[in-house]
């Protein structure tokens, strides 16, 4: 075991247990907000602090780690490209279900200043597009 | 050889924190009030399971169980899309 080895092993740890304490807060935080939006946020934490980075440390401990015998590389990169498929496509999933509950209405914006998107879902048609720019052009 | 069980020794110890995120995880999604805390719930909960998988694998030294975590990631990111689908009742992005 070389010093590289050790290196690896300790960085690796380290990564793994923040992940371990990402993983814990974003569980009390998806129990403790009152709102799917607001729930959506802890989510995203438990997805990349909590998944990505203790995929990484994972890799680097099978790297460092000889006693995992001719499959620890094997385990690296698998560890790696689960990481990477986190990466991708856990943002996606999460932007596709904010974008489908919003859409269909099912829970409501509660803490809600101002919402863009309801409004630019709920447009004017063609016609009333016209007569507001008519107006427009007379207030002018 | 001392290095490996101090590994073990380490994923021994960082094991409960995981149960305990699973479990609060768990409950969320039993009593969600909608279907998209449910399935939000269950998202975040299988990508950290994924993570787990991963831990367990150096932990027992098995890595017939690494394509087991590619594969739940996958799954879970199609029923992200299947359900928001669902939700959306028309093809995404129209």
């Amino acid at each position: 075991m070389t010093l590289l080895d050790i290196v690896l092993i300790v960085i690796g740890e380290i990564m793994i247990g923040i992940g371990a304490l990402a993983d814990l807060i974003a569980a009390i935080g998806i129990n403790r907000f009152p709102n799917f939006y607001l729930r959506l946020h802890a989510a995203t934490i438990g997805t990349i602090w909590g998944a990505f980075l203790p995929l990484i440390g994972a890799a680097f401990v099978a790297a460092g780690c000889e006693c995992l015998g001719e499959y620890r590389w094997f385990m690296a990169g698998g560890a790696l490209i689960t990481a990477f498929i986190i990466l991708i496509l856990g943002p996606a999933g999460s932007h596709a279900l904010a974008r489908g509950t919003h859409r269909s209405g099912i829970v409501p914006v509660e803490p809600k200043v101002v919402d863009h998107l309801e409004e630019d879902e709920s447009m004017p048609t063609s016609q009333e597009k016209q007569e507001i720019g008519e107006e427009g052009g007379e207030s002018q | 050889m001392t290095g490996m069980t101090e590994i073990q020794m380490f994923i021994l110890a960082i094991l409960p924190i995981y149960v305990v995120a699973f479990v609060l995880y768990t409950l969320r999604a039993l009593r969600g009030p909608s279907i998209s805390d449910m399935v939000l719930a269950i998202d975040a909960m299988s990508y950290d399971l994924a993570a787990f998988l991963v831990i367990l694998a150096i932990y027992f030294k098995q890595p017939i169980l690494i394509p087991v975590a590619i594969a739940l990631a996958l799954w879970i990111y199609s029923l992200d899309i299947y359900v928001s689908k669902y939700l959306e009742g028309k093809e995404l992005g129209e």
